[in-house]
């Protein structure tokens, strides 16, 4: 079973929740933790675990010929990112940083002029511990982070013997997290009772909508404010509350010192999605 | 026009809390324009008290691979070559899937068709506008239609038409993360208030974003949110600010004041004075950079 943690808004506890969930559902089974958030990934500090480097994510990026090249200009007509720019009689200039890797210009050039070179656009990491953990890291500078999110998937369908796969998932509700929730059974969306919580519990659950994902809901700080609104908004897209987890120094001080936390209101969690 | 942004790196360490006090204070001595460049989950309106979106366009920014099943021939030359991973192939029907929801429109399986079964369509994925807010300034902002993709383009358009206010200044909210909404929003702008929390996590996010602030070369300055949470962290996070020649120009403590103003619609400093104050000192700090 394919779990993911996601939640629209960032901050929510969504690294808390994937963390002790994946920690609570090992007493039931083999779990896999995979930390998708490449933009920035915590789930290793979070549980204190060490990270192993096993592979780089690579792009393509298109070498030119310049013995083949015609300067007829049909690269830079296909490029949808306008990463390359050709000016009459010259040979066409690649921008790299905005080069998603898509292939289009080789596909599209008559003579053969384009060859696919490489670039590193991230790591995959391996840990393990409590549980066991992959995790993907975009680098630096690097925009694309849905191609390190489907990568590191690859990489995780190669793995065989877990009961449980848990991913956690970056911030928001674009490409990185449309590309780790187009495949899972089943998504928890984390929130707060706040009006921005329930502003982006509404996308995020409009999402999973979409894509046809059964969604669930976990109110993280349950008792900061009121929660009718993030109820309303549950209710409106026919999701159930699971969980409601309460604002606790406790809980504060386990993340603060990666240990994952300890609630009763997990293991309940784990009653309902195991 | 000078451009300041608020970024993290790591979501919900109070970013669009901060921006909202600092553009109100801004906006009492200076001509602003404040800008949400989280395009997925834009959230700064609902804390300026909630206007209705104004001047609203619905904006094109990409395309996406239309199948035509009928002109398929079954050559099966689209298969693996979508970077996207947005095809699969359907053995049953002996034909290429897409996937609406990770197209990101690049066009590559219609060049490689023989057969023109892939048309590439162009789509409507976002809004953008503007709310005229309380405080005397306007902000704008965009919303990605969910399920598509794109937001650095929408982050680039919306950015654009906050441009030609020919404002003093320009105020932007930054998404979490570092991907593409995030290097769009930074790419030219004069200096990054980079906010923060005391966690393991908040640390290392910063780190990463500082990454890709230098990379651009900008000027940027740390403030520490919610510090009175964890101290030893606090005092990583002022070591590491250190070690890398970065300034802390502010630290907020922990205070329910935060999520009260949240419920009240209101940036803080509309709900506790002592607040004025503080936000009143982070921009003296940032201000002496710029004169």
């Amino acid at each position: 079973m394919k779990i993911a943690v996601t939640g629209g808004k960032g901050g929510t506890g969504k690294s808390t929740v994937a963390t002790a969930l994946a920690v609570e559902l090992s007493k039931y089974g083999n779990v896999l933790l995979v930390d998708a958030d490449v933009d920035c990934p915590n789930d290793h500090l979070l549980l204190d675990m060490e990270r192993k480097e096993v592979s780089e994510v690579e792009t393509m990026i298109p070498e030119f010929n310049e013995r083949k090249c015609k300067k007829c200009g049909r690269c830079s007509e296909v490029c949808k990112e306008n990463a390359i720019v050709q000016v009459q009689d010259k040979y066409p200039i690649l921008s790299e940083d905005q080069c998603t890797g898509c292939r289009a210009c080789m596909f599209a050039c008559p003579f053969d002029a384009i060859s696919p070179s490489k670039q590193t656009i991230g790591k995959i990491y391996e840990s393990e511990g409590i549980v066991d953990m992959v995790s993907g890291e975009m680098d630096a500078g690097v925009e694309e982070s849905s191609l390190v999110v489907n990568a590191l998937k690859k990489h995780v369908e190669k793995k065989s013997g877990y009961d449980y796969v848990v991913v956690d998932t970056a911030a928001g509700t674009h490409c990185p997290v449309i590309s780790a929730l187009v495949d899972v059974d089943l998504g928890i969306a984390v929130t707060e009772p706040t009006p921005l919580g329930e502003h982006d519990l509404n996308l995020i659950l409009e999402l999973m909508d979409k894509l046809e994902v059964e969604s669930k809901v976990v109110v993280n700080r349950s008792d900061i404010a009121d929660n009718t609104g993030v109820k309303e908004v549950s209710e409106r897209w026919k999701v159930p509350v699971i969980a409601m987890i309460p604002y606790s120094k406790d809980i504060e001080r386990d993340y603060a010192q990666g240990k994952p936390i300890k609630h009763k209101s997990i293991e309940k969690m784990v009653g309902v999605v195991g | 026009m000078k451009k300041i942004a608020v970024a993290s790196g790591k979501g919900g360490v109070g970013k669009s809390s901060i921006a909202a006090s600092l553009a109100v204070l801004l906006a009492e001595k200076k001509d602003i324009v404040v800008v949400d460049c989280d395009v997925d989950a834009s959230n700064l309106s609902i804390i300026l008290g909630g206007g209705e979106m104004k001047k609203e366009e619905s904006v094109s920014i990409n395309e996406k691979a239309i199948f035509h099943p009928e002109r398929c021939i079954s050559c099966s030359k689209c298969r693996d070559i979508c970077a996207f991973s947005a095809i699969d192939w359907n053995e049953k029907e002996n034909m290429p899937e897409i996937n609406r929801y990770l197209c990101e429109g690049c066009g590559s399986c219609s060049l490689v068709c023989p057969e023109d079964a892939f048309i590439m369509e162009r789509v409507y994925n976002a809004t953008i506008g503007e709310v005229e807010t309380d405080y005397g300034f306007d902000l704008v902002e965009g919303q990605l239609t969910i399920g598509e993709a794109g937001s650095g383009k929408v982050v680039e358009m919306i950015k654009q038409r906050a441009s030609e206010k020919e404002a003093e200044i320009m105020l932007l909210d930054v998404a979490a993360g570092i991907g593409c909404p995030v290097t769009a929003a930074l790419k030219d702008v004069d200096y990054v208030i980079v906010v923060t929390e005391p966690s393991p996590a908040g640390l290392s996010d910063i780190k990463r974003l500082m990454r890709v602030v230098d990379q651009f070369d900008i000027d940027c300055g740390i403030l520490v949110n919610k510090y009175n949470l964890n101290i030893r962290t606090y005092e990583d996070i002022l070591k590491f600010a250190e070690e890398s020649s970065v300034e802390v120009i502010g630290k907020l403590e922990y205070d329910k004041t935060f999520v009260e103003a949240l419920t009240h619609l209101k940036p803080v400093l509309e709900i506790d004075d002592r607040y004025r104050d503080i936000f009143e000192d982070i921009l003296k700090g940032i201000s002496l950079k710029f004169e």
